[in-house]
């Protein structure tokens, strides 16, 4: 028996299926200056968890979710830290790992069938049989007519048919971790509401490590089990999916009171300012220009991931022991 | 009571599709006085966009009245009509895409301010685009930048200087922050607000977002299919929706606070 805590949550390396660990992707200038696009990235994905890297845009969550499956696109490189499967096996992108994207259309071939599309990403030995590997494929993603959707073209489904068939291949190979890029950015709320639901029910039926890339905190709140808030390339805050109910970082808790809400009006609160573009990140907490709680020492020296209560960790000087928030 | 600033009577928008046609709006009413926010509520293919259109007479296969100011949009000719197209405008979600990308921003204001003759010289129309740049929250030196040395929320800042520029009452908000961040979100949110309070824009905000309705709008519209499912105060109808979709909607848009509630239990501190 494992230890686990009282949200049935497996404490320590348990049930880890791969470790990434300092992870840092630089990019690389054409006169071979480095800069750093994500650093330091403590990562543990587990087997039935969703583990959500949450942030706005360039603050890189999708770079890093791409440096995982060695998508990186040109001028990156991932030459800081390491990857590790708990099997102590070497995985090549499409078998252990698979990714699912923000738009499905963009990522359907419009001029061949979903089934010639699926039976492309079914390993070799189970060609023989494809057929009826692709209607248990698409079962599991929710269809109840698989033989039709096997002779459908991209276009004659709908965005959220199109996802479904999308996760039907991502499952295909049989990986023990998906990545989800914002999958349900470019859908329809109530799409969304029934994709986020069956991500949660293939990740529990299936044993999936699912790395979740969001920006909205609601969708994280809705499936994931832990959580991590990037900030211009770092992770700021760590933990349990319930830390968002108290978050300890300001530009966490900025988020969350820029939200509007249901059962608000007037005036939002948001956080000053926008992230800071790569080459333009100021030395120090990179959040400091935008910190109501700046001092001194934060536009000195960039803060470290400390421990701080069970499971959680945050990077900010005002946060836990010597701290002034 | 003064009369309402834009009447719409059973606006009817068909396209043709092949050889049939289809019905994109089914005939929709409404008014909406002069200051306020009306939320246009609906997902895709809901017939949202193409009522904007109708409106602003973008749109061919129109049928039915719209009345801006007391006059009939449908029927307006020349001179009236470009006047029309200064007071009633559009922003879109996707700000680059609307800003040529070779135009300085200043210039890109300046232009639009000499065509519609609102500046007699270059140094006018450069004075005047400086201090919309200020109204929308830029600062002057903003003028000398492209749009791509801008963020998506600067960019949409300076839609809105543009739309403003030339005399704008009456604005359709198109999604207007759907693709922008979070924290710049509710920024542009806010200007929004403070444009309707300060100088008496008339809004129409179109969107899926039921929280972001909740904070701007006075009175929503859910529109399915082409047709309005449910109309009222913004406040009533998100707090107690009657119709069903009304509903469905409100319990699929993801909420941090309800989730979490639903999956354990304990306050929020930013609650």
């Amino acid at each position: 028996m494992k230890p686990t805590d009282l949200n049935g949550r497996v404490n320590g390396e348990a049930d880890a299926v791969l470790t990434a660990a300092g992870l840092g992707v630089g990019f690389f200038a054409e006169d071979g200056r480095r800069l750093e696009v994500v650093g330091d990235v403590d990562l543990v994905l587990r087997a039935g968890r969703t583990t959500a890297l949450v942030g706005e845009s360039g603050c890189g969550k999708s770079i890093t979710a791409a440096a995982l499956g060695g998508l990186l696109p040109r001028g990156m490189a991932l030459d800081r830290g390491e990857i590790r499967w708990a099997d102590g096996a070497a995985r090549g992108p499409g078998r252990g790992l698979t990714y699912v994207f923000q738009d499905p259309g963009e990522c359907l071939d419009p001029v061949f069938t979903i089934g010639n599309q699926i039976r492309e990403t079914l390993p070799p030995e189970e060609r023989g049989r494809a057929r009826e590997r692709m209607e248990e494929l698409l079962r599991t993603v929710g269809f109840e007519e698989p033989a039709r959707v096997l002779a459908s073209y991209p276009h004659q489904l709908s965005g959220g048919m199109q996802q479904r068939a999308m996760l039907a291949m991502a499952l295909a190979g049989r990986p023990r971790v998906l990545v989800a890029d914002e999958p349900t950015t470019a859908l329809d709320v109530t799409v969304q509401a029934k994709i986020l639901r069956l991500l949660a029910d293939l990740q529990r039926a299936e044993r999936l490590a699912v790395l979740l890339i969001a920006h909205n905190l609601g969708v994280v709140a809705e499936i994931a089990d832990e959580v991590h808030v990037m900030y211009a390339g770092r992770i700021v805050e760590s933990g349990p999916v319930d830390m968002l109910r108290q978050p300890r970082h300001p530009y966490v808790q900025g988020l969350l009171k820029a939200l509007p809400r249901l059962d608000g009006s007037g005036r939002l609160e948001g956080i000053e300012g926008s992230v800071p573009p790569l080459g333009r990140r100021p030395a120090g907490c990179r959040f400091h220009p935008r910190c109501p709680l700046a001092r001194e020492v934060c536009r000195e020296k960039a803060p470290e991931m400390r421990a701080c209560g069970e499971e959680r960790a945050v990077a900010c000087w005002a946060c836990g022991e010597g701290g002034w928030a | 009571m003064s009369a309402p600033l834009l009447q719409v009577e059973d606006l009817r928008v068909t396209y043709r599709a092949g050889r049939g046609t289809v019905a994109a709006v089914k005939g929709v009413s409404f008014e909406l006085a002069r200051g306020r926010c009306l939320g246009v509520v609906g997902e895709s293919g809901s017939g949202k966009s193409s009522l904007a259109r109708a409106i602003l007479r973008l749109e061919d296969g129109v049928a039915g009245r719209v009345r801006f100011d007391g006059q009939d949009v449908r029927a307006l000719k020349r001179p009236d009509l470009l006047a029309f197209r200064r007071r009633a405008q559009m922003v879109f979600q996707d700000p680059i895409g609307s800003l040529n990308p070779r135009l300085k921003v200043g210039s890109a204001l300046a232009e639009v301010l000499r065509v519609h003759r609102l500046a007699k010289t270059r140094g006018a129309a450069a004075a005047q685009a400086a201090s919309w740049l200020e109204t929308v929250g830029l600062d002057a030196d903003y003028a000398g930048r492209f749009p791509h040395e801008l963020s998506g929320g600067q960019r949409q800042r300076v839609n809105l200087a543009r739309a403003l520029c030339v005399g704008a009452e009456f604005l359709i908000a198109d999604e207007p922050v759907s693709a922008l961040d979070v924290s710049v979100q509710a920024q542009i949110l806010n200007l929004l607000k403070s444009l309707q309070e300060r100088r008496g824009i008339t809004w129409m905000l179109i969107g899926h977002d039921l929280a972001v309705m909740r904070h701007m709008a006075d009175e929503v519209i859910v529109m399915k299919a082409g047709a309005v499912v449910e109309r009222g105060a913004a406040a009533d109808v998100l707090a107690r929706p009657v119709h069903a979709y009304t509903k469905e909607l409100l319990a699929a848009a993801p909420n941090v606070g309800r989730a979490l509630d639903r999956r354990g239990s304990g306050p929020a501190v930013w609650d």
